[in-house]
């Protein structure tokens, strides 16, 4: 039992409340709401109950709902959120775009809820909403606070943007940092904030094709160019730099070393740019630990993400800290884990090496 | 004048750039009213949304940047008419 200064109906108003400004306090409520709640792990668990990065069970516990879906059709308007498409309980439809969404949307929900025992996006069971065909030609794919928006593309550069399942996870992890650690979209917050987006990106992609950190791509945002661009995806975790070389769009301007980092105004201070350092970090560690991704390395991150050390203004060394802290209280001091999160943010330049493996 | 619009940010952190030679245009004159209509000082001050487009916008010596989601009205207007008339 845990004795708390805040009544309970207080910390369940807190924890209903959705406006971002109160994420960090509605997500500590929550936190706080599952101690006394029995832990229920999902039938479909792949590992032991999950210790917090406290290592204490069931804390972020709560219980975790099937899938609420729902996809709309914007009609090719840039108006949200369209008309109901498909709901729960509904067969396929005729439209590609809406039934790859659909299954983006599950596996997303899939890798929080069954790997990391997270209640949807909020951690207390949002339904997820997504519109497909948003603008005409529209070339992007966002995360509004509230849904997830994708574009057809305008089949010169981009295809529809549904059609990666890491750019889903990517935009439905813009919601999981807002309701978790809330980084602030700007210079190196931001670029975390980006850096963890693309990483559950590519682990909801590489868990709903069962590839482990050696077999796979690292790639963001894999088959969204069309076949006129020179270049295989958006973003290359593995080798940032790398992903796309081509005559119109220039070659792939991410760093993947603090010695590149890009000072700029564009972009919130270049947020997709230098966020390669720290997905090539995450990589690093991820290869070097090896299995699947998600458990490792993944975890670790996970823990990071919701764990509370962050803060909306939490540059890269501070972040490198806290994945290393997170590393040794989930899986011991010196554990091969934490010494590989240590090691590839060395690797990127964010912290010394002297003083991360002595 | 020129008018250049540069599109940055989405989640592929693409740069798009679009430029305009008001002069050499059929209607120079329905573009120099248009510019002379947006609100240069009026600009809302919103939090950035992930992945979303930020504008660029610079008429002679002015200077705005919009995100997406405040590209409304004369903005909007000025947007798709440099897309759609830019050469490049």
């Amino acid at each position: 039992m845990m004795c708390t200064i805040i009544p309970p109906y207080l910390l369940r108003r807190l924890a209903s409340v959705t406006d971002p400004t109160y994420a960090g306090a509605a997500a500590a409520a929550r936190a706080s709401l599952s101690v006394d709640r029995p832990f229920r792990s999902i039938r479909t668990s792949e590992q032991p109950p999950p210790t917090t990065a406290a290592g204490r069970p069931g804390l972020l516990a709560r219980e975790v709902e099937p899938v609420r879906r729902t996809i709309f059709d914007a009609g090719n308007l840039e108006v949200l959120p369209g008309t109901v498409v498909r709901a729960e309980g509904d067969e396929p439809s005729a439209d590609e775009a809406v039934n790859e969404a659909w299954d983006g949307l599950g596996h997303t929900h899939a890798l929080y809820a069954e790997q990391y025992h997270r209640a949807s996006i909020d951690g207390a069971n949002l339904p997820l909403d997504a519109t497909v065909h948003y603008g005409r030609d529209y070339d992007n794919a966002f995360w509004d606070g509230e849904r997830m928006v994708f574009g057809d593309g305008d089949n010169i550069v981009f295809r529809r943007m549904t059609a990666s399942v890491s750019i889903i996870g990517h935009e439905l992890t813009h919601g999981v940092t807002q309701y978790t650690a809330n980084l602030a979209y700007e210079g190196q917050p931001g670029a975390l904030n980006e850096s963890v987006s693309d990483v559950f990106g590519a682990l909801v992609e590489q868990r709903a094709l069962g590839q482990d950190a050696a077999q796979a791509s690292w790639l963001i945002g894999a088959g969204l160019f069309t076949e006129a661009v020179q270049g295989d995806a958006i973003r290359s975790m593995r080798a940032p730099g790398t992903a796309y070389d081509d005559d119109v769009l220039g070659k792939d301007p991410q760093p993947a070393h603090m010695s590149g980092y890009v000072e700029t105004v564009d972009d919130y201070g270049g947020v997709h740019l230098n966020s390669g350092i720290p997905n090539h970090a995450f990589y690093l560690a991820a290869t070097a630990i090896g299995g699947n991704a998600w458990q490792g390395a993944g975890q670790v991150w996970y823990d990071t993400l919701t764990g509370g050390a962050l803060r909306p203004g939490t540059d890269f060394a501070s972040f490198a800290v806290a994945t290393a802290d997170a590393a040794s209280v989930r899986f011991g001091e010196r554990s091969p884990e934490h010494i590989a999160v240590a090691e590839a943010w060395a690797s990127v330049g964010v912290i010394a090496r002297a003083t991360t493996t002595s | 004048m020129k008018i250049t619009v540069t599109r940055t940010g989405g989640f592929a952190g693409l740069t798009a750039t679009w430029t305009v030679l008001v002069d050499d245009q059929p209607d120079p004159e329905s573009w120099r009213e248009l510019v002379q209509s947006l609100p240069w000082q009026d600009r809302p001050r919103l939090a950035p949304q992930p992945d979303r487009y930020v504008y660029r916008i610079q008429c002679s010596h002015r200077r705005a940047t919009l995100p997406e989601q405040a590209l409304e009205g004369p903005w909007r207007e000025l947007v798709d008419r440099v897309r759609e008339r830019a050469t490049g």
